[in-house]
């Protein structure tokens, strides 16, 4: 028999027919009855002092049904942690960045919108502002918060073994620095928030958001609302990446509109405002020291990166933690120290970004294949020395319970040929290698587990209640999968509501890469507590034992004589008729350590497992131009369990192309004192269809001990590893190691000149 | 000052009192409120506007309301099958596992239906060449490419 009759399998997604017909509707899709345009007038100053502000002209223009300023807000900062609250969502004395929400008006249409923003009257005192990390820190420098001295916002310092030693003992030491710029997200859909308030005071609110409830408990503070009249409504997201996680100025400032205004509102986001005033990435240099012994292990490491943060905490103490993270999840090393600042600037807040960090990656990656080639080892033979294992404890104490990481390197050795092709191609020609590691969830305090509800219909269907979110990379097909194979019933069958914080219970968010390890299991033990309340039923009416009954095809039936059945509807008719409870409840906290704190404490259980993948890439680079053509790429990933196989695939894919093609390529902001110089598709190039070359996805199974059937996440170590592959290769194919990304022409053709120098 | 327009939306004859200023897309999704069709950055670099206008995929962000005169427009809301089932290329992107967050979607289908329309069995290059302004930034394209040419191969 079977296994499964869903899990495993090509699956079509719930969700996207109505996504191929236009009946999907995003945020900005939504239309209400008396609905306003909400628009934000923003600081035309990197940093000043706001002297006044005069809204009264704006208030009599007609068509203007309000206009809010940090008057109308307590006042009050917010923060993702305790220690980062430096946020007013309308601030009352300084500006930090060109583009900070300052007031906003609701109009009848846009017009007099924008209209009404230009009645707007500010007084500014221009104050001196910082670009860039260097003059943060250089001495006397503005500081942009009272609070963070010498403006340094976060500094995680992680210190494993004895560093120093490690070098002394080592074979080879190396150190070099490693630099990039900010990227962005660029979202398929720009932000956009709706919001109404009812006559009893409950908030309805739409957004893209990647946790529904990770947006309302910061509405319920800053309205001063309970929790119970904010209701985050599901709608369909058309994209996160990392983003959209923690609450947006545009969100309290939508909320605020429609309740002066007694009038539903909606603030969409042009473009513009989605890269200034939403998230960026952060630029970052690091400074990476390895050494290793003859063969090429690592015996010590000592990294120090700096991160420009922009104006705010953000996710801040998560950013400045996360490369690193990843880096001593991927590769095994005893020693190891850890200076990660992020140092605030009068530019844009910077976040969580899916592909975090490329000058620290891209750097231990480069860096790794310099010492390879002094010791004559090979990259691909480098990876496979320091590869961490299952078993294994990370330095900073997390337990690696399943780890496929070695099976990713050989695998996608093998298949792109590595051993006929590295060292043996033609001039300007390339192949390199990737390999990272993502975790499934971090340390979320109250936030860190999911619970779901699933209520059976008398017809045998069954409605599913979980807070999780999709932003668009499957997470409701993923409950619909497992709901519907526990029970043995169809897709067809399953009803879902989700990521609304009326009826749904906490969640993590799709945030971290958590949905299918934490609220995929709390689906699944949901289901499983149905099940056994029907199997409870079945057993007593056929006269066998509950673990003799199997669930499939709607019906329950003796396993070892599957004549004798009932149909589930069956099962909830007796159910009903007797008083039965058959709804069932599920929730899981995962396995991590809540002692564990970014920056206080960064030791201990961080997730309770971990992904594994690898990238190869091989690469031509035309000479004259440094244009790079990718001919072909090899993409594998410790997945745990493959729920979905071509989901999967697709998650790979987009990551490669965003991490890869794009963030390895082309992406980056290029800035003027604070402004930035390239915010839309005109200047910041995302990666197009004729970009991408073949890419061949190997998808590795090491079946998690915990996760949901041994899944844990789907597609990230890949997104993750991919910038490191490109980088290999293009220093490969042209002969010289690169350490300013990305790797745009320009770059590429002065290493080439450079190179042809030295060898004159 | 408002303008009357006789137009073909959807197959049905349309008219419509419009501001000459207006872009088809505002007509499209203020107006009729229409909003299959997507605002992506509304000046012509994402594609997720793309409607078909007398057989050619064009940018409707960009497109001004009164050169719609005369012409046929078909949006993402009249691909569908009169009995409401998906058309062969709307198939094709949701069994290939070409839609992600789908934002994007309507006008990858706008512009892969153009080509297909054209041409009974476009080349790769061509595939790619005519969703070259779509942008896509959750699939990678590699998807979407296999299912339009799983619609090429079919017909
Ligand atoms: S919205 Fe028209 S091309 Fe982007
Ligand atoms: S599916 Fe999300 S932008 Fe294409």
């Amino acid at each position: 028999m079977k296994k499964f009759d869903l899990i495993g399998k090509d699956m079509k997604r719930v969700d996207t027919a109505s996504k191929a017909t236009g009946e999907a509707l995003f945020s900005g899709d939504l239309i209400l009855p008396r609905m306003l345009v909400g628009k934000v007038l923003r600081s035309p100053y990197p940093h000043a002092r706001i002297i006044s502000i005069d809204t009264s002209k704006a208030e009599k223009l007609p068509g203007v049904k309000a206009v809010i300023t940090a008057k109308d807000m307590s006042g009050d900062k917010w923060g993702v942690f305790k220690y980062t609250q430096d946020q007013q969502f309308l601030p009352t004395e300084k500006v930090r960045y060109v583009g900070e929400e300052v007031a906003a008006v609701a109009a009848v249409d846009e017009d007099t919108a924008l209209e009404a923003l230009s009645l707007i009257d500010v007084q500014y005192e221009p104050l001196p502002a910082v670009f860039t990390v260097d003059d943060a820190l250089a001495p006397n420098a503005p500081l942009i918060h009272d609070v963070y001295p010498s403006n340094i916002n976060i500094h995680v310092k992680i210190d494993v073994g004895d560093v120093e030693k490690g070098f002394s003992e080592s074979f080879l030491v190396r150190e070099d620095t490693f630099t990039a710029p900010e990227d962005s997200y660029f979202q398929g859909e720009p932000y956009a928030v709706a919001a109404q308030f009812d006559n009893a005071g409950n908030l309805e609110i739409w957004m893209p958001n990647a946790g529904p409830h990770l947006k309302a408990k910061p509405l319920s503070n800053v309205l001063k609302i309970p929790l119970n009249k904010v209701r985050v409504r599901k709608i369909t997201i058309g994209g996160a990446f990392g983003g959209r996680s923690e609450i947006a100025p545009a969100d309290v400032i939508c909320a605020f509109l429609a309740r002066k205004a007694k009038r539903p509102v909606k603030i969409i986001y042009t473009r513009e405002e989605n890269t200034v005033a939403t998230r960026q990435a952060h630029a970052m240099v690091t400074t990476i020291k390895t050494g290793v012994d003859k063969e090429g292990h690592v015996v010590a490491r000592d990294i120090t990166c700096r991160m420009d943060g922009g104006a705010y905490s953000s996710t801040g103490p998560i950013a400045v933690s996360v490369p690193f993270l990843c880096m001593e999840q991927a590769y095994r090393m005893e020693n190891i120290r850890y200076n990660g600042y992020r140092i605030l600037t009068n530019k844009p807040i910077r976040g969580m970004f899916r592909t975090h960090g490329r000058a620290f990656a891209c750097g231990v990656d480069t860096q790794l294949d310099m010492l390879g080639a002094e010791l004559g080892i090979d990259p691909l033979t480098m990876r496979l020395r320091n590869a961490r294992q299952t078993g294994d404890y990370t330095p900073t104490k997390s337990f690696v319970a399943s780890c496929g990481m070695t099976e990713t390197i050989i695998r996608t050795g093998e298949q792109s040929g590595w051993k006929e092709k590295f060292g043996k191609l033609p001039p300007f020609h390339g192949i390199g290698i990737g390999t990272n590691s993502v975790q499934t969830g971090f340390p979320m305090g109250i936030r860190g587990g999911s619970q779901a509800f699933i209520k059976l219909n008398e017809d045998g269907g069954i409605t599913v209640i979980t807070g999780i979110v999709d932003n668009g990379q499957g997470n409701d097909n993923m409950i619909v999968q497992i709901a519907a194979e526990e029970l043995g019933i169809s897709p067809d069958d399953v009803q879902l509501i989700s990521a609304d914080t009326e009826v749904t219970p906490s969640d993590p968010g799709s945030y971290s890469m958590c949905e299918t390890f934490i609220g995929g299991n709390a689906v699944r033990l949901a289901a499983q507590d149905v099940k056994m309340k029907l199997f409870k039923i079945a057993a007593g009416e056929f006269g066998v034992g509950e673990d003799e009954l199997t669930a499939r095809d709607r019906k329950i039936f003796v396993t070892s004589n599957p004549e004798k059945s009932m149909n589930i509807a069956k099962a909830v008719r007796i159910a009903l008729s007797r008083n039965e409870s058959i709804s069932g409840e599920g929730s899981y906290w995962p396995n991590v350590d809540a002692k564990r704190e970014w920056v206080k404490n960064p030791y201990g259980q961080l997730s309770e497992t971990f992904s594994f993948g690898t990238v190869i890439v091989e690469v031509k680079v035309d000479p004259e131009t440094g244009q790079v053509e990718v001919i072909e790429a090899w993409a594998a990933q410790d997945v745990g369990y493959a729920l979905n196989p071509k989901v999967i695939e697709g998650q790979f894919e987009g990551g490669f192309a965003m991490g890869g093609q794009g963030g390895m390529l082309s992406e980056f902001h290029q800035w003027h004192e604070g402004r930035v110089l390239n915010p839309t598709h005109l200047g910041y190039m995302v990666p197009l269809a004729i970009d991408m070359p073949k890419i061949n996805n190997i998808i590795v199974e090491t079946i998690d001990p915990n996760g949901p059937y041994g899944a844990k996440e789907a597609g990230m170590s890949v997104a993750m590893s991919a910038a490191q592959a490109y980088s290999g290769a293009i220093s490969n194919a042209i002969g010289v190691y690169l350490k300013d990304f990305p790797l745009t022409p320009d770059i590429i053709l002065k290493a080439i000149e450079g190179k042809g120098k030295r060898e004159q | 000052m408002k303008k009357e327009i006789t137009f073909t939306l959807n197959k049905e004859k349309t008219i419509m009192e419009v501001d000459p200023q207006w872009t088809l897309l505002h007509l499209l999704r203020e107006v009729l409120e229409m909003t299959g069709t997507k605002e992506g950055c509304g000046y012509g670099e994402c594609g997720a506007c793309t409607v078909i206008i007398d057989g050619e995929a064009v940018n409707s962000c960009l497109y001004p309301v009164m050169e719609v005169e005369g012409r046929s427009v078909m949006t993402i809301e009249g691909v569908a099958l009169k009995d409401g089932s998906l058309d062969p290329i709307q198939q094709a992107f949701v069994d290939e596992g070409a839609v992600q967050c789908g934002f994007c979607i309507p006008g990858m289908i706008m512009s892969s239906k153009a080509l297909l329309d054209k041409k009974d069995k476009p080349t790769e290059e061509e595939i790619k060449e005519s969703i070259e302004g779509n942008l896509c930034r959750c699939t990678g394209y590699v998807k979407i490419v296999d299912a339009i040419k799983s619609v090429a191969g079919g017909r």
